[in-house]
């Protein structure tokens, strides 16, 4: 009777008009928020296709929380480590759940988690995961989803204008030009059964790309994955391409990873094994295949990856890996797939109640050496055709503290180790403390975990962070970050430290205004610039940012404003400034399945120092966050039409002008004459 | 030819001092120009979503003598249309004199939705007379505007006027449209006393921030104050009288460098 009370009264809190969240309407915009908060404080280009992809395939294929495991909550993003331990710890103790709404009842949990985990969660019975597969089932609740993308520039860019063949010059003009038309397509086809089967084909062209020609014929990028889940001893069987994150990324996590944002408690990357690749990044991945076996309460992986790489090569040696995945001119192309890399690997992981111990290793060889053109900065890189990385991981629940962690090594002998603690004293307060030290020499290909830049090495550091939840309607989040290079870095001639603080306050006003404030402030240094020393001279870089978010709805409209401004200040120098203030709007036909989202944008960024990133909304598995720096202004249209229940439509026109008298934008072939950039995309996506 | 070389230094001149280059656009009834958040005046060529709170047809005129030069003056023409889906309405304004002048058409439609949020969107006819060229040219120009009432005592107001930066582009000269973005707020502290406050950045001027308060003294007269800043900080004092169905506002602002500016208006609001 108790428990039913409980119910009932939290059945009513959750239906009151209180949090923030519920402005947003649909898992599409859900999912976009959640990936906005990650990345508002990153300018790191991160694979959203994955992310929005893993997030929807939860939404089709929720969780059930009866029988979740750990991995299978982890795929929420939004959920801190603290957070995940309470749902199993929960479920363990008073056993299945018979309402979401018990999710009320779960120590750290609020009604803005419990809102975000909604889509993607929902309470069943325990039944068998290895449930055999029938060919019926699999014709009849299997579903295919087939989506096509087209994307265009209006202006036309450099690359795209040749010389008459009468020029003199013409030959060797145009043979810097791309080679081929200036849309953008990708073509992408995903079949799933459930969460147990997956495949899917991947292809797509980017713009200057050849379709058809004399250099290229079909698509630029092919791409396959198959993905089986729960075949008896069998946990997951992955063939084709697939990505692969283990322990805390220090060895393998060659996805989306965890950093500083605004979730200040999710500092690490989630250990999801094998996990099949469909996105369009075209180097972020293995291809080839492997299987992880559960032998009880012991996981063993094992994978086998062989693919072709992009490096400028020359008589057996390249420098650099090419990432762009860009093949539009013939200097670009003699690039392509020059360098075979074979990977293979394994991790062994233990978990029982509260422990959890793995070990991975993997082993990388390159049939061309790498050798890095030799600076300062890259002179720890690593060089050779052959690398050995090996890793032990741990997470260890005791009573309120949460302990994890990792240390790896390198074939040369380097060290990288990570390690925290997650605390909740109280379940209105979380806590976080992280300490990393990778050392100069440690350099390994795929890995990606907490860190200052995006390359895991040169750094040691302090983190710490805290949420705390002191009156209903708020909540507040700040972390305190100190770090030091002891080697130089890319920029910065010389060993150099740096910090950073950030503060944010979360208001839900109403049901439909929810507001933050952001402010963050940073340190660090780097080069001066115009240094007649012949010594590197380093001198301190101040940032000051303040962000206000002010997000509102009313029946079919939704609004939000934002007002982002920074500060910065080089060595002695003046204060520069930089400023974005947007309006949004949307609707949402309910006679008419017709989606539309308007913004206007203005920016004033006086130094490249100042730039401003900005998340906007944009076509399905699309997302940009465009850099701005300059004087000008930016709008766009966005429109989602459902030509019928399998059929739907995306379209999006954004324009950037620039008022600041520039003549022209960007640089070599994609300098456009004017001051005026504009894009339109288009995408279908066809179920059945 | 004296006279217009004077004139014509004069205006240019302003161009540089005034906060924005935005002659032919008229100046509100809001005390500091603070119209983006001012949900009870729809004034021509301002936040078009004002319009959309307009409940009686009216109609209005006002006079604006930039630092007592006759040349330098816009004469402004208004009318509000409500309608049951939306409310429509008409304006003209008319800068400079004889020799050189600057002209604007404008439609604008808006609607109030639940009296919670208001939306509007007016689209506007540029013309200037060209010297050079000894003609007319013009071009086409947006303005959007939203307002919504966050509560029953505050609310926000959105406004660009021009917002994909067209200019008017001969074969002599370019022309460039002032390209503006604003955000203003609303706030009753009182039924008697608002107080409001704009950001204003024309896209080649400096910011303009405004704040202004507006104190409902008598049933019939109202004071305002109000101050706002670009490159010089301007003081500005108005009054508000209303007889029947007349309203009258009059603003003046007392620019450090270039003098006073008043602004006149009368409106006429007809019955339901």
């Amino acid at each position: 009777m108790k428990r039913l009370s409980i119910y009932l009264f939290f059945l009513l809190v959750c239906s009151c008009p209180t949090r923030a969240q519920d402005v947003v309407s649909t898992t599409e915009q859900l999912i976009a928020d959640i990936f906005e908060q990650y990345t508002a404080e990153s300018e790191e280009a991160i694979d959203y296709d994955s992310f929005f992809e893993d997030l929807l395939f939860c939404a089709q294929n929720p969780i059930n929380l009866n029988q979740a495991t750990r991995e299978q909550l982890e795929k929420l993003p939004f959920l801190s480590d603290i957070q995940v331990e309470n749902i199993l710890s929960y479920v363990y103790q008073f056993g299945p759940m018979q309402t979401i709404y018990e999710l009320q009842l779960v120590e750290g949990l609020d009604m803005t988690d419990i809102r975000r985990m909604l889509p993607f969660v929902v309470v069943g019975e325990v039944g068998n995961v290895n449930k055999k597969i029938y060919w019926n089932d699999l014709m009849k609740y299997g579903k295919n989803e087939l989506y096509f993308r087209l994307d265009k520039g209006l202006e036309t860019k450099e690359g795209y204008r040749f010389l008459p063949e009468e020029d003199q010059n013409s030959t060797f003009e145009n043979s810097k030009n791309y080679l081929g038309n200036d849309f953008y397509n990708s073509l992408r086809y995903r079949f799933h059964y459930k969460d147990r089967i997956q495949f899917g084909v991947t292809a797509e062209k980017d713009a200057g790309e050849q379709f058809w020609g004399t250099t290229h014929k079909g698509y630029d990028f092919y791409s396959f994955h198959a993905q089986l889940n729960n075949f008896g001893k069998f946990k997951t069987i992955v063939v084709g391409d697939f990505r692969v994150n283990f322990g805390q990324g220090l060895v393998l996590h060659s996805e989306f990873g965890m950093g500083k944002s605004s979730y200040v408690l999710n500092v690490t990357p989630r250990s999801s094994g094998l996990k099949k690749f469909s996105s369009t990044d075209e180097s972020n991945f293995f291809r080839g295949g492997g299987a992880t076996v559960r032998l009880g309460k012991l996981n063993l992986t094992g994978f086998y990856s062989n693919k072709m790489i992009d490096g400028d090569t020359v008589n057996g040696m390249f420098q650099t890996v090419l990432k762009t995945g860009y093949h539009r001119t013939l200097d670009e192309l003699s690039k392509k797939h020059t360098v075979n890399q074979q990977i293979i690997g394994g991790n062994a992981t233990y978990t029982n109640m509260n422990l959890q111990v793995g070990i991975t290793a993997v082993h990388t060889m390159l049939d061309n050496r790498l050798i890095p053109d030799k600076s300062v900065y890259n002179y720890f890189y690593f060089s050779g055709k052959k690398q050995t990385t090996a890793g032990i991981s741990y997470r260890y629940r005791w009573k309120k503290l949460n302990v994890f962690g990792e240390t790896a090594m390198t074939s040369n002998g380097s060290m990288a180790t990570l390690n925290g603690c997650y605390f909740s004293p109280i379940s209105q307060m979380s806590l976080v403390v992280l300490q990393r030290h990778y050392s100069p020499e440690y350099d390994t290909f795929y890995a990606s975990s907490f860190s200052e830049t995006s390359r895991i090495n040169n750094e040691s550091g302090l983190y710490l962070g805290a949420e705390v939840r002191p009156f209903r309607k708020w909540k507040f989040a700040a972390y305190a970050d100190s770090y030091r290079f002891p080697w130089p870095k890319y920029g910065i001639d010389a060993p150099s430290v740096g910090k950073d603080y950030l503060l944010q306050a979360d208001f839900a006003a109403k049901r439909n205004v929810a507001m933050y404030w952001r402010f963050k402030f940073e340190e660090k240094q780097t080069n001066l610039s115009n240094s007649s020393s012949v010594m590197p001279v380093i001198v301190p870089l101040k940032k000051v940012s303040a962000r206000y978010q002010l997000t509102y709805s009313y029946g079919n409209f939704s609004f939000k404003n934002v007002l982002d401004g920074n500060l910065v200040r080089k060595a002695d120098s003046i204060w520069t400034y930089g400023v974005i203030a947007s309006q949004d709007v949307s609707y949402v036909f309910h006679s008419f399945p017709l989606k539309i989202d308007f913004r206007y944008q203005f920016f004033d960024a006086v130094n490249y120092e100042n730039r401003l990133y900005s998340y906007e909304k944009d076509v399905l598995y699309a997302f940009s966050i465009p850099m701005y720096y300059g004087l000008g202004s930016r709008y766009y249209l966005n429109l989602q039409y459902d030509l019928n229940k399998n059929l739907s439509l995306w379209f999006k026109i954004a324009q950037t002008v620039y008022a600041d008298d520039r003549e022209s934008l960007s640089s070599g072939n994609e300098t456009i004459s004017g001051n005026r950039k504009t894009d339109v995309r288009l995408m279908l996506k066809w179920e059945f | 030819m004296k006279r217009f070389i004077f004139t014509f230094t004069i205006v240019v001149f302003c161009q540089f001092l005034y906060s924005q280059i935005s002659n032919v656009i008229p100046s509100s009834n809001a005390i500091a120009q603070t119209s983006a958040g001012d949900s009870h005046n729809w004034s021509a060529f301002n936040n078009p979503a004002m319009l959309g709170y307009v409940e009686n047809p009216e109609i209005g005129i006002g006079y604006e003598n930039r630092y007592q030069l006759s040349e330098l003056s816009t004469k402004t023409g208004q009318l509000a249309l409500p309608t049951s889906l939306m409310n429509v309405g008409f304006s003209f304004s008319h800068f400079g004199y004889s020799l050189y002048h600057e002209m604007l058409l404008g439609v604008g439609f808006a609607r109030n939705f639940s009296d919670r949020f208001a939306m509007g969107m007016q689209f506007d006819y540029y013309t200037a007379f060209f010297t050079a060229s000894n003609s007319y040219h013009g071009a086409f120009i947006p303005q959007v505007g939203l307002s919504v009432r966050l509560s029953s005592g505050f609310s926000l107001g959105f406004h660009s006027f021009n917002p994909f930066q067209v200019n008017i582009k001969t074969e002599l000269i370019t022309k460039r449209i002032p390209s503006i973005f604003s955000l203003g707020t609303e706030c009753f502290l009182s039924p008697e006393i608002v107080w409001r406050t704009q950001v204003d950045k024309e896209m080649s001027s400096n910011y303009r921030f405004a704040s202004g308060f507006e104190y409902q003294m008598l049933q019939n007269l109202k004071l305002k104050l109000g101050v706002y800043g670009s490159d010089y900080l301007v003081p500005c004092l108005g009054f508000g009288f209303k007889t029947g169905a007349f309203l009258v506002d009059l603003n003046c602002e007392q620019h450090p460098l270039l003098g006073l500016n008043t602004m006149a208006g009368i409106k006429y609001r007809f019955g339901k």
